[in-house]
C-alpha cells in the first residue's frame, strides 16, 4: 500500500543504481531497449503528460548522439556510403543508436530519481554512510538560507543609513564588500553559540548513535531482495558473455542462450518492479474507495 | 540533600582584571525554581554557565561547586551533559540541524541512546510541548516563540534534574515569552525538574517562584523568596524597576506586610489605600503639533501579488516633535508601516507623506540625509566594522556629540556590547545621519529595566531636541512610561490613537500593569508612579 517513492531512501538508491549500472554497462540492444522503455514508463506514470520539453530535450539529444557517433567513427566492415571521402558504416551506426537510447534511458532514471530523492531522504542515505557527513550537511542546509536572510537585513539597514548610493557604482561595491567583511563575522559569531549548544548537548561526549525515523520495514526487504535477486540473475548472464553484443568490426551476438534469454527476463522485471508497485498501489486505493 | 551547592565561588576571565564573581555561595534544592536578576554585567551568565560544565569559560576559578554531592568535574562526560541542560539567549542560534525531529534527537544521538528509546523520549516530549504539529517542519520556517520551545524541548529529551536558562525570552515578543514562562513553570510544576532562570522580565517569572537570587558586580546581594527580597530592595530604585508591577507599588507606598507579586494581590493593596474612594489625576491637556512629520493616507502594501495584505488602509499622522509609539501584535502590520515610511517596501495604493513631501519626491537617498533614519529590530545589522569608535568615525560624528554617554565602550568590538549598549552604539550611528523623524522599531528588545528607563531618557531628550520619535513596541509599560501619543494596530491599520492617559485606560487587556490594579478604582492612571500617587491621595482623605 506505499507507492514507489515511500520506499526506505536506501533501498531506492541501490535500486536505481542496479537499473542504471547494468544499462550502462552491457552493449545489448535488448537490455537498452528495455531500460529506455522502462525508464519512459516509469516518468510517465509518475508525472503524465507534464514537462513535455523535457521529452523534446531527450529527444534531441537522442538525435544528435545517434548522429554524430557514425559521422566520427570509422571502425566496422559494412560501408553504407562515403561522405566526403570518409565511409559511414552500419556498425557505427547502429553503436551510436545503441549508445544514445542507453544515454536518454539513463537520463530519464536520473529524473525520476531526483524527483524522489527530497534533501531528507538524502541525507538519510548520507546518515547510513557517515554520521559526521549527514549532520554537516544537515548543518549547512540550514546555515546557508539564514546567512542570505542576515545579509538581506544588513543590506535593507545600511541603504537607509545612505551606504550605497544610486548614482555611483564604486561606492556601491565598496559597500558590499564591508557587508560581506561583517557578514563573516557574524557568522563566527554565530557559529560560536551553536557549538556552545551542540557541547551542552554532551555533542563529542562519546559515540554518536545517529537517530532516524526511517526503518527497514517488511516491504523495504521484499524490494531489497527482489532487487538483490533479479540483479543477480543478471550478473550471471554478463559473466556468461550472454549480455554483450560486439559491434566492431563486424556485429556478434552471442545468440539467444538460455541465459540470455533469463538475464533478459530478469532485467525486464527489475525495470518494471517500480510501475508494479506503484500501479498495485492506484488499483488498491481504488478498490478502497469504491468500497465506502 | 541540595542538588546543586556551591561555595565560596570566584572566577576572573583571563586576561581581565576585574573579577566577573567573588565569593558566591548558593544552594538549589531539587524541584525549586529560582529565578536569578540583575542588571547586564552583573555576572549573571558567568555564574550561569559556571554551573554548566560544558559552558564554563577560562579563567582563575576558586571555590567549589557540588552537583548532587560531587564536584562538579567528576561528573562523567555524559552524565554531566545529560542531567544540567542549558537554553541561552538567541533562539536561532542554538538551533543545530535543519529539521524539527533531527534537533530533538540531537542530544539522544550524542548521548548514544539507543533508537527505541530516543524513540519514546522525543514522541514524549514532543507531544508534552505540542510540538507534534510541527515536527517534521524545517527549523528555519518556525517562529522565535516556537525555535525557543524546541531548544527547551531538545534539552528535556535528555532528561535533565536541572535546567538553567539565561534570558530565554529576551528575544521573544510579550505573548510568546509569556507561554514559555508558561511552559517551564510546568516543567517544575509537573516534573519537578529545578529551574535555575537568569530573567529580565520579571513580571512574569517572579510570580510563582521560590527563590529570587539578586546579583550585583559579581556578588549575590539577595537570596530568598521573592516578597522578602524584594521588600529589601527598598533604596535599590535601579534593581527595584525591573520587579512586578504590584511588588514597585508595595514599596513607593511603603506598605507593610507581605509583598504582593502578582496583579491580583496589587489590586488588594491598591483598595486597602483606596477603600470606596474614586480619585482621579488631573488631566494633562495634550495638543497635537499643526505641522505633520508622518503622514499615512490610505496605505495599502502586501509582499507579493498572492499574499494577504499587510497594510489595510492604514491611516495615521504624527505631528512633527512628537514622541509616538506603535503598538500591536505579530503581523499587525507595526514594522511594514516604518519599511513603507523609509521606502524600503513601496505600497502598491495610498500616499506616504515625510514632512508634507510625497516619499517618491525625495530622490536619490535624499530621505536619508538630515530627514530620516531608521534603527531597525536587529541592531546588529547597523555594525560593519570592529570597534565602535571605527563605525562612529565612518558615520562622521563624535562621541561628544551625543545625548548620551558612550565614550567608555568606544574601542570594544560592536558584537561584544550588551543588549542596552548595542542599542546607544546603533543609535549614535543613526543618529549621524541628523534626522529630523527617527523611526525605531522595538529598541527594548533584549533590554533588562535599568536599559529601558536609560532608553526612555534619551528617547526624550531626542524628542526635546526638535527630533519627531516614532517608535514601535511591543511594551506596554514601555509605551506608557514614554509616548506623548500611543496607537494600537491591528490587522494592518491603526485601530486607536490617543495619549497614554486616554489610550491605555481605554484598553481591557493591551494595558499596563497600573491600570490593571486600578480600574474602577480611580482614574486618569497609567504608571506605577500615577498608581502609588492615587492611592496616597486617597490615604490623604482626598
Amino acid at each position: 500500500m506505499r507507492s514507489f517513492s515511500e520506499y526506505d531512501p536506501i533501498v531506492i538508491a541501490l535500486y536505481f543504481m542496479s537499473v542504471t549500472g547494468i544499462a550502462m554497462f552491457c552493449h545489448h540492444p535488448a537490455v537498452t531497449v528495455i531500460a529506455l522503455a522502462g525508464g519512459l514508463l516509469f516518468y510517465l506514470k509518475r508525472n503524465g503528460r507534464a514537462n513535455a520539453r523535457f521529452h523534446l530535450f531527450l529527444l534531441g539529444l537522442f538525435a544528435v548522439l545517434a548522429l554524430v557517433n557514425p559521422l566520427i567513427s570509422h571502425n566496422g566492415e559494412t560501408v553504407l556510403f562515403v561522405v566526403n571521402d570518409s565511409p559511414v558504416t552500419l556498425e557505427a551506426l547502429l553503436y551510436g543508436l545503441n549508445s544514445a537510447a542507453m544515454i536518454t534511458a539513463v537520463l530519464y532514471w536520473l529524473r525520476s530519481f531526483t524527483e524522489i530523492m527530497t534533501s531528507e531522504k538524502l541525507m538519510r542515505i548520507t546518515g547510513a554512510l557517515s554520521p559526521k557527513l549527514a549532520l554537516a550537511l544537515s548543518m549547512s542546509v540550514r546555515f546557508v538560507p539564514m546567512f542570505g536572510t542576515q545579509a538581506r537585513k544588513i543590506n535593507d539597514t545600511q541603504k537607509t543609513l545612505g551606504l550605497y548610493r544610486e548614482d555611483n557604482v564604486i561606492d556601491g561595491v565598496k559597500g558590499s564588500l564591508r557587508v560581506f567583511d561583517i557578514l563573516i563575522t557574524w557568522a563566527l559569531e554565530n557559529g560560536i553559540i551553536t557549538a556552545d549548544s551542540m557541547e551542552a548537548r554532551g555533542y563529542g561526549s562519546g559515540k554518536r548513535v545517529p537517530y532516524t525515523d526511517y526503518r527497514f520495514r517488511r516491504w523495504d526487504w521484499l524490494l531489497l531482495a527482489s532487487d538483490a535477486v533479479l540483479l543477480a540473475v543478471c550478473i550471471a548472464a554478463i559473466a556468461a558473455d550472454g549480455l554483450d553484443i560486439n559491434f566492431y568490426p563486424r556485429i556478434v551476438s552471442p545468440g539467444m542462450t538460455p541465459l540470455t534469454a533469463a538475464g533478459l527476463a530478469a532485467y525486464g522485471l527489475l525495470v518494471l518492479l517500480p510501475v508494479i508497485i506503484d500501479t498495485e498501489v492506484d488499483i488498491r486505493w481504488r478498490l478502497y474507495r469504491s468500497a465506502d | 540533600m541540595a542538588l546543586v551547592q556551591v561555595s565560596g565561588l570566584s572566577f576572573r576571565y583571563s586576561g581581565a582584571e576585574k573579577a566577573a564573581l567573588s565569593d558566591i555561595s548558593l544552594s538549589l534544592e531539587k524541584g525549586e525554581f529560582a529565578v536569578l536578576c540583575g542588571s547586564s554585567g552583573s555576572g549573571k551568565s558567568t555564574l550561569l554557565r559556571m554551573l554548566k560544565r560544558e559552558l564554563t569559560p577560562l579563567g582563575d576559578k576558586t571555590g567549589e561547586i557540588l552537583y548532587s554531592g560531587r564536584p562538579l568535574e567528576e561528573l562523567t562526560e555524559r552524565e554531566s551533559a545529560a542531567s544540567v541542560g542549558f537554553v541561552m539567549q538567541k533562539p536561532e542560534q542554538q538551533i543545530v540541524t535543519d529539521k524539527v525531529w533531527h534537533e530533538l534527537a540531537f542530544g539522544a544521538e550524542n548521548l548514544g541512546i539507543p533508537r527505541d528509546k530516543a524513540a519514546r523520549r522525543i514522541a514524549e516530549t514532543a507531544s508534552w510541548f505540542g510540538i507534534g504539529e510541527w515536527y517534521e517542519r524545517d527549523t528555519a520556517k518556525l517562529s522565535g516563540g516556537q525555535k525557543q520551545l524546541l531548544n527547551l524541548a531538545s534539552v528535556l529529551v535528555m532528561q535533565p534534574e536541572l535546567v538553567i536558562l539565561d534570558e530565554p525570552t529576551a528575544q521573544l515578543d510579550p505573548i510568546a515569552a509569556s507561554e514559555f514562562i508558561t511552559a517551564v513553570r510546568r516543567l517544575n510544576q509537573e516534573l519537578g525538574i529545578t529551574i535555575l532562570m537568569a530573567e529580565h522580565r520579571l513580571e512574569e517569572a517572579v510570580p510563582g517562584c521560590d527563590r529570587l537570587l539578586v546579583m550585583e558586580n559579581g556578588r549575590l546581594i539577595a537570596d530568598g523568596a521573592p516578597g522578602e527580597v524584594i521588600g529589601g530592595l527598598r533604596d535599590r530604585p535601579e534593581l527595584l524597576c525591573g520587579m512586578p508591577a504590584a511588588a514597585r507599588l508595595h514599596t513607593l507606598l511603603g506598605a507593610k506586610g507581605e509583598c504582593p507579586l502578582t496583579v491580583r494581590e496589587g489590586r488588594d493593596l491598591a483598595a486597602s489605600y483606596i477603600g470606596d474612594k474614586r480619585p482621579s489625576l488631573p488631566a494633562v491637556e495634550y495638543t497635537v503639533p499643526e505641522e505633520k512629520a508622518l503622514e499615512f493616507d490610505d496605505v495599502f502594501f502586501r509582499y507579493s501579488r498572492t499574499s494577504p495584505d499587510v497594510l489595510k488602509g492604514l491611516d495615521l499622522s504624527i505631528g512633527r516633535g512628537e514622541l509616538f509609539c506603535i503598538l500591536g501584535g505579530n503581523g499587525s502590520g507595526k514594522t511594514t508601516a516604518l519599511s513603507s515610511a523609509c521606502a524600503l517596501v513601496k505600497p502598491y495604493s495610498g500616499t506616504i507623506r515625510v514632512f508634507g513631501k510625497k516619499l517618491k519626491e525625495y530622490r536619490n537617498q535624499s530621505l536619508y540625509r538630515e530627514c530620516l533614519a531608521l534603527l531597525p529590530q536587529d541592531v546588529q545589522t547597523v555594525f560593519l566594522r570592529s570597534t565602535v569608535r571605527e563605525e562612529l568615525k565612518d558615520a562622521g560624528i563624535t562621541a561628544q556629540e551625543l545625548p548620551f554617554d558612550i565614550t567608555h565602550l568606544l574601542d570594544m568590538h560592536p558584537y561584544d556590547l550588551s543588549g542596552g549598549e548595542q542599542q546607544l552604539a546603533a543609535l549614535a550611528k543613526v543618529l549621524a545621519q541628523k534626522p529630523k523623524l527617527l523611526l525605531l522599531d522595538e529598541p527594548t528588545k533584549g533590554l533588562d529595566a535599568a536599559a529601558k528607563e536609560n532608553m526612555i531618557k534619551v528617547l526624550r531628550s531626542l524628542r526635546d531636541s526638535g527630533v519627531t520619535v516614532v517608535t514601535v513596541t511591543h511594551d506596554v509599560e514601555f509605551a506608557a512610561g514614554c509616548a506623548d501619543r500611543c496607537a494600537l494596530f491591528f490587522n494592518g491599520r491603526a485601530v486607536s490613537v490617543g495619549t497614554p492617559a486616554e489610550f491605555f485606560p481605554e484598553n481591557s487587556f493591551y494595558t499596563t500593569a497600573a491600570v490593571r490594579m486600578t480600574r474602577g478604582m480611580a482614574d486618569g492612571v497609567v504608571t506605577v508612579s500615577d498608581a502609588a500617587e492615587v492611592c496616597r491621595m486617597a490615604g490623604e482623605g482626598v
